[in-house]
């Protein structure tokens, strides 16, 4: 009697949740959700700072994917590609017009600008430590960097180039070919191709050595007592590592920290899902004093700018990460935690513009 | 330790729902990860899906037929999910994209 009642209580859950967001195959073909109970969780001790710290530690090598491994010749011609005007239709914009290395690999603007310098909807990411990347994309919609490659060359908006046009364009460059045919002397030239050596040249762009890193290996004296306060705050009382966090300062999680913003990021790919509304995905934090202005829309200058918008917790909406809540962080903490944010930032290795094939 | 307590505490728990029956397999969450990568459920059984880690979890599937979303799932939240099609089931974390696994539902 009992079982039978709660699985018509589990079943018009079900039904209802099917029907709240958008499945196509409302209640009968759906799981059945039963109640939620809770149970007490064994609290944790907090960390002791040398746990902490090791959970910051760099990795000693780049992970490249099985099917497109690393290889000199395929970066040295992902490179060229990567600086390359003449991948955009109107032959004026590159990859690393909007992800320049001359801006944290960004472009230093609040958003990003597109074909006929029209303005677009977000700030141009950086492409530091994509190597790491889980999912592609402010809103995730592009499942890795091969796929992210070809986006904003074929978007009208970007790049606008047509990939048959590309390859039509590539084609007349003699000096390509060659460069094509060390790099994949099964394939050659082709979109596939063109992606697969954009992505492991961007694979190769790693946040230098910071002095967070010196301290992470030991050197107490590599970073200011305020900065150390700083991480104390960074991975307590302000809580930014429960998304921010490991070496990278991301888990590529997608959260809506309550930006006053139209814009629903990954709600456009996850109808239905309350918290995926307005949810963009958590950005890396290395190098992050050269990537002002901040935010997925660039709409805060500065940091001391974003630690006030995280204390306040911002607009507060059903879709809005259960993480964000004012902080109540004293003046003194947020210019700590700011100080503890500088010190990601290394002193990036110039990066030497390529001569391009002709 | 606290995932032997957790999961005799959920053994309790999922007890109540499923009448004499075993307890069903518990999905732990910790360090933002599924503790399984794949499991094997007879259709209509259910499984288990706890938050023990330290953040809130939304924990759904789109798959065809078995459709759920659990939502906004607080640390220490509790919730059996039944299937009830026989397939592949790709369950998710919708907010942390690291966190996937697969049910496999047999007749």
């Amino acid at each position: 009697m009992m079982l039978r009642s709660l699985t018509a209580r589990s079943l018009s859950l079900g039904t209802a949740l099917a029907l709240i967001f958008g499945f196509a195959t409302a209640g009968l073909g759906a799981a059945l959700v039963g109640e939620t109970k809770q149970v007490t969780l064994q609290q944790k001790a907090p960390s002791s700072i040398d746990t902490l710290k090791a959970l910051y530690r760099r990795p000693s090598t780049i992970p490249f994917p099985k099917d497109n491994p690393y290889t000199p010749e395929k970066a040295a011609l992902g490179k060229k590609l990567y600086f390359d005007t003449r991948l955009s239709v109107s032959m004026a914009q590159s990859c690393g017009s909007c992800h320049s290395p001359s801006f944290g690999w960004g472009d230093g603007l609040a958003v990003g600008v597109g074909n006929g310098m029209n303005k677009l909807g977000r700030h141009s990411p950086t492409v530091v430590n994509a190597a790491w990347g889980e999912i592609f994309m402010w809103d995730g919609r592009l499942a890795n960097l091969e796929e992210q490659a070809l986006g904003p060359i074929q978007a009208a908006g970007e790049m606008n180039m047509p990939l048959d046009h590309l390859m039509q364009r590539l084609g007349t460059i003699p000096e390509y070919k060659p460069l094509f045919e060390a790099a994949f002397p099964k394939d050659g030239m082709t979109p596939k191709t063109l992606a697969k050596a954009i992505a492991t040249y961007e694979r190769t762009v790693v946040s230098d050595r910071a002095p967070f890193d010196a301290w992470i290996d030991g050197d107490e004296k590599a970073i200011s007592e305020d900065a150390k306060r700083g991480f104390a705050l960074f991975n307590g009382k302000a809580q930014c590592m429960t998304c921010h966090e490991g070496w990278n300062f991301t888990n590529d999680g997608f959260q809506d920290i309550g930006l006053p913003s139209k814009d629903i990021g990954r709600g456009e790919y996850a109808p239905g899902v309350i918290k995926m509304q307005h949810a963009f995905k958590t950005p890396g934090l290395r190098e992050i004093s050269r990537r002002a202005p901040f935010m997925h829309d660039g709409s805060l200058a500065t940091l001391e700018q974003v630690v006030d918008h995280y204390d306040s917790g911002g607009v507060d909406r059903p879709s809005r990460s259960d993480l964000m809540r004012p902080l109540g962080l004293t003046a003194a903490e947020k210019s700590d935690l700011v100080a503890f944010l500088k010190t990601l930032t290394s002193n990036l290795t110039p990066t030497a513009a390529p001569v391009l094939p002709r | 330790m606290s995932r032997a307590r957790s999961l005799l505490a959920v053994a309790i728990l999922a007890g109540l729902s499923t009448g004499a029956l075993a307890a069903t397999q518990v999905i732990h969450q910790q360090g933002r990860a599924f503790s399984e990568e794949s499991v094997t459920v007879k259709k209509g059984d259910a499984l288990t899906f706890l938050n023990d880690d330290t953040i809130p979890h939304n924990i759904m599937s789109t798959s065809k037929g078995n459709e759920f979303n659990l939502g906004s799932q607080q640390p220490g939240a509790s919730t059996d999910v039944t299937f009830k099609e026989a397939g592949d089931v790709a369950v998710i974390c919708a907010i942390h994209p690291r966190m996937k696994m697969t049910v496999k539902v047999v007749d």
